[in-house]
């Protein structure tokens, strides 16, 4: 509280003391009072004032200065509630009751909130552990049945698993709950899961695949790195060019504090414009609506599932010559356990 | 013939992962009634398990711990669980591999090969008319000869030894190559098939790899 706040806000009360003064006066006045009464009334009367104002300005000031102090510092505001103490005076003891009041109510409201979201994400979890099943039958009896059906059959399936896996992955990175494991993870082994995966697409559309410097370990958590790569691999499918033969080229680099995994293929890539924004929810941009359908939610769950992880993750990209993404992964003594 | 239990309670997928693997040579032992599993299990005297996690009134990794007190038998673990503590948690009780659903039945076969085949120590020598197989070095070594096959070679020659006899299509070879990071496409495939057989016929061995047209290849 600045000094001056202070007695502009007290200044009617300044304005009666000299109305009240300016009446004694004239009383005095009429009552021909003594010029030495007069003068030592007006010297108790304001020296009283000033005693006054002063204890009251010096009981008030620290409290409010230090409040304010306080709420500059904190990250999260409503925390103030615990941080404030309790002052002498009787409007700083209620201004207290009154925001520990209003705190604990948020927090009850925000707890109902977070319990829902909470019980969501369980269903979801729970919901797509069931799905996985109809799926998982489905696609071994297209295996069992062979027919001409089969390629196609087995494609929407996979189209069918990876849009479950965005949706648990989305419920995951919206999520403030701990639900990842991070250990040291082969990138080798995670490459080759997710190309083993794919390779039924990879092969249909000839894609040709080469990769270096994988054999490192890195610490995260391996399925969500999976996850992430293969969302940068079904932005590859979908942009190729027409023009040249489909290629995608992972490679890693070591560094002292940090590796380094890097993401190419040879596609249409991206707009300049539209870089900045890639990662934000809902974007689809050009490419988006020109080409295949986008939703805009796969690049920004892998920037949510990075910024959990702690990783970094960027975009370089030329259009119609190629796109790269990298992922940061920091070397951190930590994590690691034996 | 190796026989396969299988520990799965969705009906639908036992019944077809059954199927599946009745169709490609394994016997196979299916848990119905969920009561007292592990002594199940282990008196059947199955080469390799396969398990799932969720399972009705007991939990599939608690079950792994509890065969592995007194069984050593390959497990690969069979799930829809994705997440890392859950592989991290079956490794350390005692997996052999960890699969998670929903999975590619090819993948899924050769999982089972690779496991079982790390199991029986006889596959280690495995001989083809004279030869002797040494995947170390990626050989094929007689008395006093030897032929050289690379890596991709190697690959296809193991797969089809392994099953010879027996049709191998080519996403079996495909899914094998790609398993051990050779990501190549289907003309490679085809050439690869070629130099293998050129090799293995200026080696004596004439006509060893047919190929069956739409199906795949045989190993003679």
């Amino acid at each position: 509280m600045k000094t001056s706040e202070f007695f502009k806000d007290r200044i009617f009360l300044y304005i009666s003391y000299i109305v009240t003064y300016g009446i004694i006066f004239i009383f005095m006045q009429a009552f021909h009072a003594d010029y030495q009464l007069k003068l030592i009334t007006g010297i108790i009367f304001f020296l009283m004032v000033i005693v006054n104002e002063s204890w009251e300005f010096f009981r008030k000031r620290p409290f409010y200065s230090s409040l304010k102090n306080k709420l500059e510092n904190l990250d999260q505001k409503f925390l103030i509630s615990e941080m404030i103490e309790v002052p002498s005076f009787a409007e700083g003891k209620l201004f207290c009751e009154v925001i520990r009041e209003a705190v604990k109510s948020m927090c009850e409201n925000v707890a109902v909130y977070r319990n829902n979201s909470a019980e969501f994400r369980e269903f979801i979890e729970l919901w797509v552990h069931e799905i996985k099943l109809p799926v998982s039958s489905l696609q071994l009896m297209a295996h069992n049945n062979k027919s001409e059906l089969n390629e196609k059959f087995f494609e929407q399936l996979m189209r069918i698993d990876s849009y479950i896996d965005t949706v648990l992955y989305y419920a995951r990175s919206e999520n403030a709950e701990k639900d990842y494991l991070i250990k040291e993870t082969s990138l080798k082994r995670t490459v080759s899961n997710i190309a083993l995966k794919h390779r039924e697409t990879l092969l249909l559309h000839n894609v040709s695949i080469s990769t270096s410097g994988l054999d490192i370990n890195v610490l995260t958590d391996g399925k969500w790195l999976e996850f992430i790569l293969e969302q940068f691999m079904a932005n590859s499918i979908k942009f190729f060019s027409q023009e040249r033969e489909p290629e995608i080229i992972i490679s890693a680099e070591e560094f002292p504090d940090k590796v380094i995994l890097h993401y190419k293929d040879n596609g249409i890539g991206i707009p300049e414009n539209d870089i900045p924004y890639i990662f934000n929810k809902s974007f689809t941009g050009e490419n988006g609506r020109n080409g295949t359908k986008s939703t805009g939610m796969g690049l920004y769950i892998v920037k949510n599932l990075c910024d959990r992880l702690g990783h970094s993750v960027k975009v370089i990209s030329e259009k119609n010559k190629f796109t790269e993404f990298e992922i940061i992964f920091q070397k951190n003594d930590f994590y690691k356990f034996n | 013939m190796k026989k396969i239990y299988i520990v799965e309670d969705d009906r639908s997928i036992r019944d077809e992962l059954s199927k599946l693997l009745k169709n490609a040579g394994y016997l196979t032992e299916e848990l119905t009634d969920f009561k007292s599993p592990a002594e199940k299990i282990i008196s059947s005297d199955a080469d390799l398990l396969l398990l799932d996690i969720n399972l009705p009134e007991l939990n599939g990794e608690m079950l792994l711990k509890e065969i592995r007190r007194s069984s050593d038998i390959p497990v690969i673990m069979v799930t829809s669980r994705t997440s890392e503590t859950d592989e991290v948690l079956s490794l350390s009780y005692g997996a052999d591999d960890y699969i998670t659903k929903p999975y590619d039945p090819t993948i899924l076969l050769l999982r089972i090969t690779a496991v079982l085949k790390r199991y029986s120590k006889s596959a280690s020598n495995q001989t083809y008319r004279g030869w002797s197989v040494n995947p170390a070095k990626g050989a094929l070594i007689s008395e006093n000869n030897e032929i050289i096959l690379t890596k991709n070679e190697m690959i296809i020659f193991q797969l089809l030894l392994d099953r010879q006899g027996e049709i191998v299509t080519r996403d079996a070879l495909m899914t094998a190559l790609w398993d051990n990071d050779e990501f190549i496409n289907d003309n490679a495939l085809t050439v690869n098939v070629s130099r293998l057989r050129a090799k293995l016929s200026d080696a004596g061995c004439c006509d060893a790899v047919e190929t069956r047209k739409k199906q795949g290849y045989i190993l003679k």
